[in-house]
């Protein structure tokens, strides 16, 4: 009967919920303002003691990386001492052009023998996030095996991929589309020699 | 502390009885004209003044529901007749012409009391043309938990009309800039209210994924400075990186028996699906193709996977048999499909498609049949979500402007934009019914 089991559903619902509820040490929290008119506590941004240090990123003053310059709410525009390479649509072939900004940088890092890079890939906004995400990772490791086929080793060369979510451009545009197909090399902050 | 408080969410006990009989199913439901339902404001019974507006807040909750769903056409408030904080809300304590005269087929009154933090409810549901009454529910929650009464009452009513409860007790996770540069995940109903920011660490965060238990939420982090999945305990705020020591975990999934994780995992610039254990520590490999295989997505049943691979050069939709390891391509259609989400009626997958130069929602039999766009390709629409019931399907979509998240109902009808975070919102993932 519809009647019996709903309320067999009520009862052992409540036991499960009343068995499963930590009791709240406190009233607050970390809610985020609601739209409603009323009550809802805005959230505090900043973390509170102990909580912070699970929540917040690394970083470092220091860091190039795409996701360094965002959090510093810097372009990520690349201004060091290596080139971007740029990739076809859907690909991670490297062109000829891309070749040549390969050698070009293969032959800064031979004279910069410290120097380790992290290889960051990107895509253009089209597509969803995880298949660009996906693609990233593939130029990057592109450009990667052909830098050690350059004589380069691979213990210099981390890799990375930011799929679309750090673009350098928003237009919807070929040029940018074009300019976000990329991979970017960035000179990690040196480090003692172990 | 960053998480969600245990009382905001479970201290609401049903108490009531069903009254009457039960109508005839399929009275409202694909192809029916909508119908005619009045949401009354409850009637204040406690001797509480009602500063919370209680009184239209729950009326008004349940109107946003039923009218998202679709199947009703909830009357306009202006045109009521009574006060119904004068009229009763019982058989015999009001007049069913005052409904009858302005067309409403279906009526919903109530009362309610506030005593402290605690508030009491009743709802009814009427038949206007037969004077009956459909359903009576008596609710008992914290005086700020109403609006959890209303999304329930609501599911009620659909229960009644249907033969399947709503999905409005229900929470959205969905990514959003909140109109700044960074991703975080942010939890909400489907009206915006009751919003949740599970993550604020400044960085991009992606891909929320819920457990079927409805108490934990998967997702993919760059708070580590490179990509990995996190696993995050909404009321004990508890959260886990789960780690793989040979690559990068992107995105993971939860199967609906809640034993397993289906994730990608990224070696080398090679993208493949992995099962992982509950507790994301790796079972075996799915896949081993050197293409990308990314974007899985669990089947009801639990035995299939179906998931994007560019093998075949564009990426399309495979589905692979997880017992047997043999996948199967599903999609011939189209030229780069992603983003699979299978109904759990089992019977639909929906995808993003790329139709000319834009992304549109399809559905496809998983049989490989009887593709079905249903957005336009004026725009772009991805990211498909299902409702846990199977009606409803939840996406982002551009069509205005910046993303928003919108839903509809299985076969394209009634697309309606939610309350967002103010920015680009993305990737929606359904809870499953909560408590």
């Amino acid at each position: 009967m519809v009647h019996f089991k709903m309320a067999c559903y009520m009862v052992i619902g409540l036991i499960m919920l009343a068995a499963g509820c930590a009791p709240s040490a406190a009233k607050k929290t970390d809610t985020a303002a609601s739209d409603s008119a009323g009550s809802t506590p805005k959230a505090s941004t900043s973390p509170s003691p102990g909580e912070g240090k699970r929540d917040t990123a690394r970083e470092s003053t220091t860091d190039r990386s795409s996701l360094g310059q965002l959090q510093e709410g810097k372009s990520s525009e690349t201004t060091g001492p290596l080139k971007d390479i740029l990739y076809d649509y859907d690909s991670h072939s490297l062109r000829a052009d891309a070749r040549e900004i390969l050698r070009a940088n293969a032959d800064w890092l031979k004279g910069n023998q410290a120097a380790r890079v992290e290889i960051e890939g990107h895509c253009d906004e089209r597509g969803t996030n995880e298949y660009n995400l996906a693609l990233g990772a593939k130029r990057a490791q592109a450009a990667k095996d052909f830098l050690a086929t350059l004589g380069i080793g691979a213990d210099r060369l981390s890799t990375i991929s930011y799929g679309e979510e750090i673009p350098v451009c928003k237009e919807a545009s070929e040029t940018c589309w074009q300019r976000n197909r990329r991979a970017r090399f960035v000179v990690l902050p040196g480090r003692p020699a172990s | 502390m960053r998480k969600l408080s245990c009382c905001f969410f479970c201290l609401l006990f049903l108490v009531g009885a069903v009254n009457a009989a039960q109508i005839s199913l399929e009275v409202v439901g694909q192809g029916m004209p909508k119908y005619p339902i009045a949401i009354s404001p409850l009637k204040n019974t406690g001797a509480a003044a009602d500063p919370g507006r209680i009184s239209t807040g729950i009326a008004d909750s349940i109107v946003y529901d039923l009218d998202l769903s679709g199947w009703f056409r909830v009357l306009d408030r202006a045109a009521y007749i009574e006060d119904p904080q004068k009229s009763g809300d019982t058989l015999g304590g009001f007049d069913f012409k005052d409904w009858s005269t302005i067309g409403a087929v279906g009526l919903v009154k109530g009362r309610f009391a506030v005593q402290g933090d605690d508030l009491t409810v009743e709802l009814r549901l009427f038949d206007v043309a037969q004077s009956k009454e459909l359903i009576g529910k008596r609710y008992v929650a914290k005086a700020r938990d109403f609006r959890r009464i209303a999304h329930k009452f609501a599911d009620e009513i659909i229960n009644q009309f249907t033969g399947t409860p709503g999905v409005f007790n229900t929470r959205i996770a969905y990514v959003s800039t909140s109109g700044g540069r960074f991703k975080e995940i942010h939890i909400a109903h489907l009206d915006g209210t009751e919003r949740f920011q599970v993550t604020n660490n400044r960085t991009i965060n992606l891909f929320p994924s819920w457990t079927s238990d409805g108490k934990s939420v998967i997702y993919t982090s760059y708070k580590d400075r490179s990509p990995g999945l996190y696993h995050f305990e909404l009321f004990t705020g508890k959260e886990v990186k789960w780690s793989s020591a040979n690559g990068r975990y992107i995105g993971g999934q939860a199967s609906p028996d809640g034993q397993y994780v289906v994730a990608t995992l990224e070696i080398a610039g090679n993208s493949n699906l992995y099962l992982l254990d509950a507790n994301g520590k790796a079972i075996r490999q799915l896949t081993s193709d050197p293409g990308i295989e990314v974007s899985p997505a669990w089947s009801p049943d639990g035995r299939q996977i179906v998931y994007v691979s560019d093998r075949g050069g564009s990426p399309k939709l495979y589905i692979l048999d997880i017992a047997g390891g043999k996948s199967r391509r599903l999609s011939y259609s189209g030229s780069y499909n992603t983003a699979p989400a299978w109904s759990p009626k089992g019977d639909r997958i929906a995808y993003t498609g790329r139709v000319g130069r834009r992304f549109a929602i399809f559905t496809i039999s998983p049989d490989g049949g009887n593709a079905r766009q249903l957005t336009s390709e004026s725009y772009d629409s991805e990211d498909p979500a299902w409702a846990p019931d199977g009606r409803f399907i939840a996406f982002a979509s551009n069509r205005v402007g910046r993303y928003h998240l919108y839903v509809m109902q299985a076969g394209g009808e009634n697309q309606r934009r939610l309350t967002g975070s103010g920015g680009d919102d993305t990737k929606p993932s359904w809870s499953p019914r909560l408590d």
